[in-house]
This record gives structure tokens, sequence and C-alpha cells, in this order.
């Protein structure tokens, strides 16, 4: 038998990993204490073990939340169906939250939980950014107020939530028995960013999402005003507008000024 | 006058240890009685956030090595280039001591295994491997050292031994070594080979780094888990290295059940110590 060229090779060895049909075996040098299976198995295991391990420490509060028999199942199904192919082992787990969307149709709150655990991660490491002192608002003019927009941190994340899957996030957190998933009885949206190294998180309601989203779609803080003057008097509109933005100053939300 | 050839390898730094999240504070808050720490560059690959804080920190206090795990020399697939030019980006930011990353192939066809997967001792991997080890050392404009992995498996399509192939790599791509001498341990178990004639056989004036690790026991085979202090076969075949290869930068890795870092630098001392005397005796015997 002529020996197989190295792309065989390894193409074969890979497909021993991810349980496809392989001849690798016939490549494996028999002899010594173990034999051929089990030195291919320590390298199968090993394959599955890692990415666990990967999951499991990306999405720990889903792993508390489903336990380990359970989250281990979804995962190392997750594993078979989506082998690795990012260079960097940290982006395997970015279509997991999805996945158990799918997995889990009756459940949806651990999708969410998911998608929590996930997002925050990403805050984690992503890009930096310096927050907006508020003594730079200070500076501006009448004028200026008529056009400025703001430019937020590059970690910052808006998605809508169904579930009360924060309140389950922080009783996992404190180790607590989570209360019941439930549907939440009035929209609202999950806002995650970082502030200094740390990742937060909270929930928006409907004012608050809606303003936000303006903002960052590129419409000014005047816009913004005019926007909530259509519910509210014109000083309550300025009042409610002010606050927000005390808040998203407040917590580091904010990385510059823009001209609308 | 002809001058001498500069050395292949640079001086020894001294004794180290991987630098690992759940010791940022010690090392934040303290001097330690270390020369160096080593990285791994993957973790700090990132956009931002507080890894490369701390890096940042940390490179005010200690000089760096960086040791990848992700370059994938010897894959077919070729080199990937994004990943060379982050790990070029790293190396402006850390300015390290080297950069190091492992003698294997880590996937194939554009799937990663995210495992350190043995090569076959081939003529065709040999040249694989030494065109790649030029591109990277190219890009990055300074040589590269390459470790010996452990392995659980050995290849009939193989037609030289590990350190045959390990000595051609570092001699024909022009590179450095980084010597795992737990790797070298595990193998030789594995595989049933002689350990200090694998490592008699490799060029002393390339070996720049040696790595000293622990690993599991399963009475037929054993596995490299880096969760167990230094065992002591793997002790005296340090004690073998440093004899052969002089004053060689060392140092340990624990990536699991992590102890604290008093403990670590403690282990670290033994290391010291066995250095100290080897080369104090042969300084005596010459």
């Amino acid at each position: 038998m002529s020996a197989p060229t190295l792309v065989t090779l390894q193409t074969a060895f890979h497909d021993h990993l991810l349980d496809r049909p392989s001849a690798i075996a016939d490549d494996v040098a028999a002899g010594g204490r173990i034999d051929v299976a089990h030195r291919l198995h320590i390298y199968h295991h090993a394959y599955r073990a890692r990415l666990l391990d990967n999951l499991r420490d990306a999405f720990e509060k889903t792993w508390a939340y489903l336990g380990d028999d359970s989250f281990d199942d979804a995962a190392l199904d997750f594993v078979e169906a989506n082998p690795p192919q990012h260079r960097n082992l940290r982006w395997h787990g970015a279509d997991f939250p999805h996945w158990l969307a799918a997995r889990f149709p009756q459940d949806p709150d651990i999708a969410e939980l998911a998608m929590i655990d996930w997002q925050l991660r990403r805050a984690f490491d992503g890009p930096d950014a310096e927050p907006l002192a508020p003594a730079a608002l200070a500076e501006l003019d009448a004028a200026q107020w008529e056009s400025v927009g703001f430019r937020f941190v590059p970690t910052l994340f808006l998605a809508p939530l169904r579930f009360n899957s924060v309140g389950i996030w922080h009783a996992l957190d404190q180790d607590q028995p989570p209360p019941p998933a439930d549907r939440l009885p009035d929209p609202a949206w999950l806002l995650i960013w970082r502030k200094a190294w740390q990742p937060h998180f909270r929930t928006l309601d409907r004012v608050e999402h809606a303003a936000l989203s303006q903002l960052l779609a590129g419409a000014s803080f005047a816009r913004i005003c005019a926007s909530l003057g259509e519910h509210l008097s014109d000083q309550d509109a300025t009042a409610q507008a002010a606050r927000h933005l005390g808040t998203w100053l407040q917590d580091g939300l904010i990385a510059g000024l823009t001209t609308a | 006058m002809t001058r001498p050839p500069a050395p292949i390898r640079k001086a020894s730094p001294g004794f180290g240890l991987g630098l690992r999240p759940v010791h940022y504070p010690d090392f934040l808050r303290e001097p330690h009685a270390l020369d160096w720490l080593e990285i791994i560059s993957d973790n700090y690959m990132v956009p931002g956030g507080k890894p490369l804080a701390m890096l940042d920190a940390v490179l005010e206090r200690y000089p760096v090595a960086m040791h990848g795990v992700s370059l994938s020399i010897g894959s077919t697939d070729g080199l990937d280039l994004q990943y060379l030019a982050d790990l070029k980006k790293l190396a402006q930011r850390a300015q390290p001591l080297w950069i190091s990353d492992h003698l294997c192939w880590t996937g194939v066809a554009g799937r990663n295994a995210h495992d350190l997967l043995p090569l076959p001792y081939s003529e065709e991997a040999l040249r694989l491997v030494v065109r790649h080890v030029g591109q990277v050392q190219d890009a990055l404009g300074q040589r590269i050292l390459l470790e010996n992995v452990s392995s659980y498996l050995e290849y009939r399509s193989s037609d030289m031994s590990e350190w045959e192939f390990l000595r051609r790599v570092a001699e024909e791509a022009d590179c450095l070594l980084l010597l795992d001498v737990n790797n070298i341990y595990v193998s030789s178990i594995n595989h049933g080979f002689d350990a200090r004639a694998f490592m008699r056989h490799l060029p002393a004036e390339r070996v720049q780094q040696i790595h000293l690790a622990g690993h599991s026991d399963h009475g037929d085979y054993i596995v490299d888990t880096h969760d167990h202090p230094v065992a002591e076969p793997v002790w005296a075949l340090y004690r073998e290295a440093c004899l052969l290869f002089g004053e060689v930068a060392t140092m340990i890795e624990r990536d699991d059940h992590i102890p604290a870092l008093a403990e670590l630098i403690a282990e670290l001392d033994r290391a010291r110590a066995i250095a100290a005397e080897v080369l104090d005796t042969c300084e005596a015997v010459a």
C-alpha cells in the first residue's frame, strides 16, 4: 500500500474526529500498549471534550439553567452539527443560541438566556472606546443642541426580550433557584454594553428603546425630544429625554458627539 | 580578523510562568520572583477589553513571550493570512521575547479541530512545514520557535523519527525550538521510544525555550493535561536537558486546576535549582 498524501491523511483524520467514514486507521501504526482504535479514540474524545468545555464556559448560565445532562446533550449535538470553522475557538458558540431555539421549540426562554450569555461574552473583549465626559455637553450652545447626535460605544447590543430571562440570569448568578419562565406582559428590550472592563446589561421599556434606536440610526437628540413630544407635553418630553441622556452618560454608553 | 558568527538563539532571560487570568491580581499587586511570562497569543488576539488591558499592565512589569495554538503550520490548507496579520499586530503591541507555536496541524478543508494534531514525519510534511515557517518568519520579521507536541498515535507513512523531523525542520527552515520536556516524556511512554535519545539528537544551538508541565497517567498511556504538578520522571529529563542544552529559558505551563501563584513559583524554584546545579557541575568540570 502506498502512503497517502498529506492532504488525504489530514482529511481522513479530521473525518474520524467528525464521526464520518474514514480510512485513517489504515495509516496508524500498530503496536505498543494500546491498540489503534484506542489511540484514535483519544483524539475523538478530546475533540468533543474541548468543544464542550468551551461551550460550558461561554454559556455558563445556560449550563446552570439546563443542568449538566441536558446542557451536555444539547452542546454535543451542536458540536456534531457545527464543526468549528474559525481559527479562534472563542467564536464557536456564535450560533448556539439560535440552535437552542430550534432544539427547544417549547422553551424559547432557553435560547433567550443563551443569547444573554453570548452577548455578555462578546462585550467582555469587544472593541474599546472612551466614554464621553458629561462636561462635553455643557459646552454645546443652543444651535448645536438643534443638530447634535451621539456615537455609542461599539460593544452596545440591543435585542427584543420575550421572557423573564434577565430575572432568571440574576437568580442563577446568585446560585438561587430560577423563577419559572414567564412571557413578559409588555414589550421589553435587552441592552448590553461594557463599562470599563465589566460587561453590563439592563432592560429597556418601549420609550427608551425607541429613543436609543433612533439615535443609533443617526437621529439628532432634538429629533428624539420631538418624538417624545408626540405623546407628552414639550416640557415633559424634554425632561424625559434629559433623564435618559443622563443615564446613558452615567452608564458610559456614549462615546462621542455627531452632527446629525 | 573575522567575527564569530552571531549565536542563533538569544541569551536566556531566565525562569518564567504562563500568564493565566486567575493570577492577574497577583501580578498587578506586587513583584514576583519571575524573570518573564508567557502568554497564549490567541487569548489576546481580541478587539479589546480586559485581556488587552491586563496585557498592557503586565508588559510594564515583565518581558513576555508569545505562545500560540492556532498557527497550524503543518496544515495542507496553507497559512491563514488573517491569523498571521493578527499575530503580527499583537507582536507589535507586546514586543515579545519571541513568538512560538506548535509543530502540528489543527484542521483541514476549512474545519478546525482546535487540537494539536500530529504530523506524519515524512519528506512531504517536512517540505510543507519548512515552506510555511519561511512565510511566517518573513511576515513576522523574526525566527519563530516550534514546539514538539505530545501525541497518542504514530503514522505508518512516517519515514523518519520525530526527533529527526524536528531537527530537520529547525535547520532547514532556520527556526528555533521550544522543547516541551513533558511532551517528550508523554510521547516516549505512548510510543515506547527513548526520551533521552530524542533530546540528544536535537540541535542545542536552536533550543530557545523549555516547557515543563504535568500530565495524567492512565496506566497504559499518558495524556498531556497540564493539570498536575510536574512529574518526577519529567524533572529527571529536565536535568538531562540542562546538561545537553545549557542555560535555556524555562517555564511551567498550568492550564487546569491552577493553584495559587506562590505554589507555581515554588515549583519553578525547583527548575531553577536543577539548572543551577547542573550548570555549576559543568563549570566545575570545565
